[in-house]
């Protein structure tokens, strides 16, 4: 009895020692902003965007996996160190700006995934509309739903 | 060498260590009285890890044959580093109260134990979030942002935890009346009062509080017995 109690007590201890939490297993625990792309004619369907490169004003490298891509839905993050996020699309060498402008919360998530931010009242524009003929919406209230597209893009 | 000492000490008080109940039955009585001490394991992990300070005094009183009443006493500040997300200090104090049973059966007049108890454990303390860098790691897009880091200390004051703990243990006595002990203890949060937009990590007393609100402990103690009557 004695040692069934200690051999018990040993036991969960090994287990519960190893215990997920120093590990974030959310990834990206940040969310991001999804764009898709539609045809400007026929607004219900979705629209590949031919030979994409996408950088950033802050950040002039080439966000590696779109670097000449064909793709009509995007996941891109947004700048945690500015109110303000300045992309550059280039489709077939010819860039659209795509400007988006934000307030900043940082959330506590867990142990291991620490502090996400919480973009809020976002504003969408793009300066000078090049191949982007018209997106939708303007604003929106936060990117907490990441399974659905938050603005689409019609060219 | 338990055994060694045994021999001697039942030589020494051989007339007051047996009393004869009935012809063929001997009943022995070990001194019995508080027994105080410390934890020594807290003083070597703090020389040991830069990030932690500790001190801890325990005591138990025996209160039937196999039963004590037992308490510890301490004061704990530990920094809790997790890599390249948050770091944070508490400090604080702690009292744990509660029962050991002794299911031991020793020999002769020996005073030796291997038992089982329960604490019911409360906290005190302040913790401070002294860095943190916000989670925007972004594997798919390779880190195309990084967030920059955030040293702004904030304190929280005045937390509270409260816990149940299981452990188990031995106890020998290895000179007369002076005890060393280990204990592995098992503990489950009852309650806790969190900080805003941040979470408490560590508990003086507790230790590291898990997410699913558990925690170990560990105790290596040398205690004095101070005795004033036998049982």
């Amino acid at each position: 009895m004695k040692q069934t109690i200690l051999i018990l007590l040993v036991s969960v201890a090994l287990f519960s020692a190893c215990e997920k939490d120093d590990f974030c297993t959310q990834n990206p625990v940040t969310p991001r902003l999804i764009i898709r792309f539609y045809d400007d004619t026929n607004r219900e369907t979705t629209k590949r965007v031919q030979n994409l490169v996408i950088n950033s004003e802050a950040n002039s490298d080439t966000i590696a996996r779109y670097n000449g891509v064909s793709t009509d839905s995007i996941v891109i993050p947004l700048n945690p160190n500015a109110l303000e996020t300045i992309y550059n699309f280039s489709k077939d060498g010819v860039v659209n700006q795509f400007s988006i402008n934000y307030d900043i919360q940082e959330e506590y998530v867990s142990r291991s995934c620490g502090y996400k931010i919480v973009y809020t009242n976002l504003e969408f524009s793009s300066p000078t509309n090049t191949w982007f003929t018209d997106f939708t919406p303007k604003t929106l209230l936060n990117l907490n739903d990441q399974t659905t597209a938050h603005v689409q893009v019609f060219h | 060498m338990v055994f060694v000492f045994a021999e001697n000490y039942a030589q020494e008080q051989p007339k007051d260590s047996l009393i004869t109940k009935e012809k063929d039955t001997l009943i022995y009585k070990t001194n019995a009285g508080i027994r105080l001490g410390v934890d020594i394991s807290k003083p070597i992990k703090a020389s040991l890890d830069g990030v932690y300070t500790g001190f801890e005094i325990v005591g138990d009183y025996r209160i039937k044959k196999n039963l004590y009443i037992a308490a510890e006493l301490g004061y704990e500040e530990e920094t809790s580093s997790e890599f390249m997300v948050s770091n944070s200090t508490a400090k604080g104090n702690y009292i744990r109260l509660g029962i050991n049973y002794n299911a031991y059966k020793n020999w002769l007049d020996m005073n030796n134990e291997v038992f089982v108890g329960y604490r019911y454990g409360f906290a005190l303390f302040d913790q401070t979030l002294n860095s943190y860098t916000p989670n925007v790691s972004d594997a798919d897009n390779g880190n195309y942002f990084l967030a920059e880091p955030v040293a702004n200390p904030v304190t929280a004051k005045n937390l509270n935890a409260h816990w149940s703990e299981f452990m188990v243990g031995i106890k020998a006595e290895t000179l007369k009346n002076l005890f060393v002990s280990f204990s592995l203890s098992y503990k489950i949060l009852m309650s806790v009062k969190e900080p805003e937009n941040f979470k408490t990590l560590y508990a003086p007393g507790f230790n590291r509080i898990f997410e699913s609100n558990t925690g170990f402990g560990f105790n290596y103690t040398v205690s004095y017995l101070i005795p004033f009557t036998k049982k």
